[in-house]
């Protein structure tokens, strides 16, 4: 039998966000994207197991790490119909790690500071959960922040809630409209810090399929991609993926809950990054034939 | 490749369950126009989430139970107004193909033995999977008994699916998996690429391979396009496209097209917004096209506890097969 190798290990080797380079965090520039991993529990949560979340994003980011596998020629969005630019995205995001496990203390002075130094530095820190009840850790190191939510509990009146959303039966968010652009728009003060936490509750229920905090009359993903895309144009310091519980029974095994966040953060990455889609330089799908 | 496996054996697996409780028997037993169903066990040729070994007898087991509810012979079939007619009438469980683990080129000849069997009888081969690589040996098989027995016809092919699976290598596993059956289909001697078409595909794909097929002539469904034109409109234009001097139609049916939150045991999960009613109604598009193959895949049982998986599955096979199933109320 031939030995048949892959130019890029998919199962095996070092597992990084989207296969990125990884970094020290006071290597992290300007304009970076840095993945950080919160691997803890919370223990008022329903079910153990949020802390296997950063592994199990890290897992499912792996089939987006388009822009590092020579095997593949550019993506395209086969429902937009267009073509994705990924060039230049292996140099901004990277991959710090996870936060060493240790006493609660010392876990959430960890955790503000890296977030603060990464702010520091210029880049957005893309933080995995996890247990959301660090959120509040993040909001610390971020004085006067505003923070956008994406389902999960409400907080605070002066929060920006996208989902879940009032159940009044009349309001769908079906998907992003021009009022619903001029809140944000209203909402924003840019002169402080934006936070955005991202919780998988954000999800209609049926699609979501296993959450620890079920909600019917979520979003699809379609408009959950939509918000994160107008966020990832505003100049986030933060965003922090909560909600998944990759050993809450069956949801381990489809991994439907970490397919739905990832896919979703991608827009957010794109968008803060200022990838776009549609590069006028590049050449289409049906010009690009390269096999 | 090896040499073809002449030699077959009904059933490999447990003989428990039959495809809808139907009789089982030898390919050689099955009569022109009848279904002849081959069961494909093998997930050797996935890359990542195995399980799919387990799905023809899933499969099986969920028609057979769908079935009981059903009964068979006189009862009103509520889908379609029409009669059931007993399993026996038109379908043969021929059992698996002799799966060797490991070895590609000894599991493809031994599949494609079988569908060619049944083919070149005048049968139609219903492949149950397996990955979805095992597409292909079903259409290797299919594609070499109607040569036999129709030197100059050639097969439109229609890929209900999330994926393109058009790729000509995916890494590792080379160039037989379940990422390029559909790029091996297009080789054969008698389909071309503008026969081909894909309906369901979601998310991101690979911009060489779509450039590929459509300058080939082939045609790409999107999820979306199932969502703004509707099923129905979407398998209407699928069918006119893949039959254009066609004689008969290859469908493969891959279940991960459905979205994940409804059908989450599969190995290569999307989120495409397809439901359950549009993904039916896409096959109903179909009921009376004039099949000569098909198969169904990439039902993973222990990627589902819940097992709706399988009955969601069996459901598509419900639909398919609705003509072969059913007969008219006479009065």
């Amino acid at each position: 039998m031939p030995l048949r190798s892959a130019p890029l290990p998919r199962m095996a080797g070092h597992l990084s966000f989207m296969r990125s380079q990884t970094k020290a965090i006071c290597d992290v520039g300007p304009g970076d994207l840095a993945v950080l991993g919160i691997p803890f529990e919370d223990t008022s949560a329903p079910h153990a197991g949020q802390s296997l979340a950063p592994r199990a994003l890290r897992e499912t980011s792996v089939y987006f790490g388009w822009h590092a596998n020579p095997q593949f020629s550019h993506p395209v969005d086969i429902d937009a119909r267009q073509d994705i630019q990924t060039d230049g995205l292996h140099e901004r995001l990277c991959d710090l790690g996870d936060l060493s496990p240790g006493p609660d203390e010392a876990t959430h002075a960890t955790l503000e500071a890296a977030t603060r130094q990464i702010c520091s530095n210029g880049g957005c820190a893309v933080i995995l959960g996890g247990s959301d009840h660090l959120a509040e850790t993040v909001q610390s190191a971020l004085p006067n922040c505003q923070t956008a939510q994406l389902g999960g509990m409400p907080r605070d009146a002066h929060d920006f809630h996208i989902a879940p959303l009032s159940n009044d039966g009349a309001i769908k968010y079906n998907s992003v409209t021009t009022t619903q652009l001029a809140e944000l728009s209203q909402w924003r003060d840019t002169s402080k810090p934006l936070f955005v936490r991202f919780d998988l509750s954000v999800f209609e229920t049926s699609l979501s399929a296993l959450c620890d905090r079920p909600r019917l009359g979520g979003c699809d993903l379609d408009t959950v991609a939509q918000w994160l895309s107008v966020l990832g144009q505003q100049e986030v310091s933060a965003i922090m993926l909560t909600g998944l519980n990759p050993s809450k029974s069956g949801m381990g095994i489809v991994k439907v809950g970490q397919r739905l966040m990832v896919t979703a953060l991608l827009s957010f990455i794109y968008a803060r990054l200022g990838f776009g889609i549609d590069d006028p330089s590049r050449p289409t799908s049906k010009e690009n034939v390269s096999t | 490749m090896t040499a073809a496996n002449a030699t077959f054996h009904p059933p490999l697996c447990h003989p428990g369950y039959r495809l809808f409780d139907g009789p089982l028997g030898d390919v050689a037993d099955v009569s022109a126009d009848q279904i002849g169903v081959v069961g494909m066990p093998s997930d050797w040729t996935h890359s990542s989430r195995l399980g799919t070994r387990f799905g023809p007898e899933a499969l099986r087991r969920a028609t057979t139970l769908l079935q009981s509810m059903r009964p068979q012979g006189t009862s009103f079939d509520p889908d379609t107004s029409r009669l059931t007619k007993p399993a026996k009438d038109w379908l043969v469980d021929c059992g698996d193909a002799e799966i060797t683990p490991q070895d590609v080129d000894a599991t493809t000849q031994a599949i494609a033995a079988m569908t060619e069997g049944l083919t070149t009888a005048g049968a139609i081969p219903l492949a149950l999977g397996g990955d979805h690589y095992n597409s292909f040996p079903a259409c290797l098989g299919y594609s070499r008994g109607l040569e036999t027995r129709a030197p100059n016809a050639r097969f439109g092919y229609i890929q209900v699916d999330g994926h393109l699976d058009f790729s000509d290598r995916l890494g590792a596993w080379g160039s037989h998996n379940h990422a390029t059956n559909a790029r091996r289909i297009s080789e054969l001697p008698n389909i071309d690429v503008s026969n081909m078409v894909w309906v369901g595909i979601a998310g991101w794909v690979d911009g060489g391979d779509l450039a590929l097929i459509e300058k080939q002539g082939g045609r790409v469904f999107s999820a979306s396009d199932v969502h703004d034109l509707g099923a129905e409109e979407v398998m209407r234009q699928a069918l006119e496209h893949a039959m254009q001097g066609c004689d008969e139609l290859y469908l493969s049916i891959d279940i991960d097209a459905m979205d994940a939150g409804y059908l989450p045991g599969t190995g290569s999960i999307v989120h495409s917004g397809i439901t359950p009613r549009q993904y039916y109604d896409l096959l109903d598009g179909l009921a009376e096209a004039p099949l000569g193959g098909l198969d169904i895949v990439e039902v993973s049982p222990p990627l589902d506890p819940s097992e709706r998986t399988e009955f969601l599955a069996a459901e598509m096979l419900f639909r398919i097969l609705r003509r072969f199933r059913t007969q008219a109320v006479t009065r």
